[in-house]
């Protein structure tokens, strides 16, 4: 019997053959888990557990214990350096270097003002906001080459990164947002579909009200002639002239900020985005009002 | 699902059906128009359609697949929370029956908040500068303090040097002459004796003890000479100054 004719067979009992539906194949090999620890020779033996001692008997030491030698945890001397860890508040890192790169891979809009969300949203950055991290530490590795002239708002920026940006005329302000309001910012799209009203960005822990409030670190809460008068002496300090940004042509852009209790962009508190209708609904009542007005 | 060996001769036969279903679709719609209101034919076509879902899916996942809210009716507690609703709207919007008001915190959801807020943040940003600026200036006032104390301190550091210095040569000088002194005391006896003599020994000792007191006298009767001598003195200087004061 030559090839030919065995497709041929083949084939016409494939076409007598019922059509493929759900009533006649099968499930995928081991796709479904037996409910029961099969005894003797379905599967009987030890069934992972080993032979003798603690693993059989499932009887474990308590965590830590090491049958008499001392435990690794006593061993190693106490680190005193560590000491309040679990409080502190960490800033995971972006450098200039990478805030010219994503400018220069456009993953960002300069034409609008920087913050967290864009940032986040460039897929260049990423934090954990439940891990004590409380958002971006701009640093100033790649300094002399940053070019860019942005009005960016991040949450802690030194002395150097504060002059590379204002050389290229752009601004930077520092502004503390509780874990709650960068839970928002991180994922705006999955709190936008809990359906909620956007709550308010609460105020500064006390020992950081003193970063936040000087115009040396470019604080949200610092007074605008303050900061503007440090953004002379930081040009003075660095040797380099300060562009005049009253006379930019996006001016607007550059002098846009958010209100201490704002969140987002554009979005005030107490305001409920629907995605779905494309929509915003505002509150009109006035104690609701007046809860996200204060 | 195994497949794999049938690809080649199943293809064919799905494409066969879409043919199938796309020519059966229009001829729907067409009777769609024409009977609009025929119980008859809605029925027929919910059938059709019906037997056209073979995802196997339950309705809340159809509905899910589909972009719809996935339960028309509430089927657990949970369904009729505050949170699920939100979601709801939050996800279908108004399509999904849900009044948005729910969305807006209600009075006790205020009330609540206000009533957190008041433990978590109990002070405003105007008091947590004021006391940041005033521990800041504690701090200063502090190095400051220490700094000033330090240096008066170190203004006085050669002046308590010299005088350290001058007692403890006092105290050597001292320990010397009581030295050399009770030294001349020992010869003296040797010679008086004319031999060695073992400074333990009961003589010795006794002839020790006696000349320490002839010594002590010597030097009470010195003292004794001293003092008249400074009270002759005063009293002469005394006379002179009457004399002057008479004069």
């Amino acid at each position: 019997m030559g090839s030919r004719q065995i497709t041929e067979k083949s084939l016409s009992m494939l076409r007598s053959l019922p059509r493929i539906s759900l009533q006649n194949i099968r499930d995928n090999p081991n796709s479904k888990l037996k409910n029961k620890r099969g005894r003797a020779q379905h599967g009987g033996d030890k069934h992972g557990a080993g032979n003798k001692g603690s693993g059989q008997r499932q009887n474990f030491m308590r965590l830590g214990y090491e049958t008499g030698n001392n435990p690794f945890y006593l061993r190693i001397p106490q680190e005193h350096y560590y000491r309040g860890h679990h409080l502190r508040r960490e800033y995971p890192p972006l450098t200039l270097h990478e805030l010219q790169r994503i400018i220069d891979k456009d993953c960002v809009d300069t034409s609008k003002p920087i913050d967290i969300a864009s940032l986040i949203k460039s897929g260049f950055y990423n934090f954990q906001p439940d891990l004590k991290q409380f958002g971006i530490n701009l640093t100033d590795e790649g300094a002399d080459i940053f070019a860019a002239k942005i009005n960016i708002e991040v949450q802690w920026a030194s002395e150097q990164v504060i002059a590379a940006v204002e050389r290229n005329g752009g601004v930077i302000t520092t502004a503390y947002y509780d874990p709650h309001s960068l839970l928002l910012l991180k994922n705006p799209k999955k709190f936008f579909e809990s359906g909620q009203a956007i709550p308010r960005r609460m105020i500064p822990p006390s020992d950081l009200i003193e970063y936040y409030t000087s115009a040396k670190s470019r604080g949200y809460l610092a007074d605008p002639e303050e900061i503007s008068k440090e953004r002379l002496k930081l040009a003075q300090k660095y040797g380099y002239t300060l562009p005049d940004i009253e006379k930019d042509s996006d001016y607007k852009m550059m002098s846009e900020r958010k209100d201490p209790r704002q969140i987002f962009y554009g979005l005030e508190p107490g305001w409920v985005v629907n995605l779905k209708d494309e929509c915003i609904l505002k509150p009109k009542d006035q104690e609701l009002l007046s809860f996200f007005n204060s | 699902m195994n497949l794999c060996l049938r690809k080649q001769y199943f293809r064919p036969n799905l494409i066969g059906s879409l043919f199938r279903f796309a020519t059966t679709s229009t001829e729907i719609v067409e009777n769609d128009q024409v009977f609009i209101d025929d119980e008859e034919s809605q029925a027929r076509e919910a059938e059709i359609n019906q037997k056209r879902n073979i995802s196997r899916l339950t309705p809340a996942h159809y509905n899910l697949v589909n972009g719809r809210k996935p339960y028309e009716e509430p089927k657990s507690l949970a369904h009729l929370t505050v949170k699920y609703n939100r979601k709801m709207y939050g996800k279908y919007g108004s399509a999904s029956g849900v009044n948005p008001s729910i969305c807006f915190p209600s009075r006790q959801d205020i009330q609540e908040k206000i009533e957190y807020e008041a433990v978590a943040y109990p002070y405003t940003i105007q008091q947590m500068m004021e006391s940041a600026a005033r521990q800041r200036k504690e701090e200063r006032e502090k190095i400051e303090k220490r700094d000033r104390d330090v240096a008066a301190k170190f203004a006085k550091l050669e002046q308590w040097k010299k005088e350290l210095n001058d007692k403890l040569a006092k105290k050597t000088a001292e320990v010397s002459a009581a030295k050399e002194k009770k030294e001349r005391l020992v010869e003296e006896v040797r010679r008086h004796f004319g031999f060695k003599l073992d400074p333990r020994d009961e003589r010795f000792q006794e002839m020790l003890a006696k000349r320490e007191k002839e010594q002590k006298k010597l030097e009470k009767l010195a003292r004794k000479e001293a003092k008249e001598k400074m009270m002759i003195a005063k009293l002469q200087q005394k006379n002179v100054e009457l004399a002057d004061a008479k004069k």
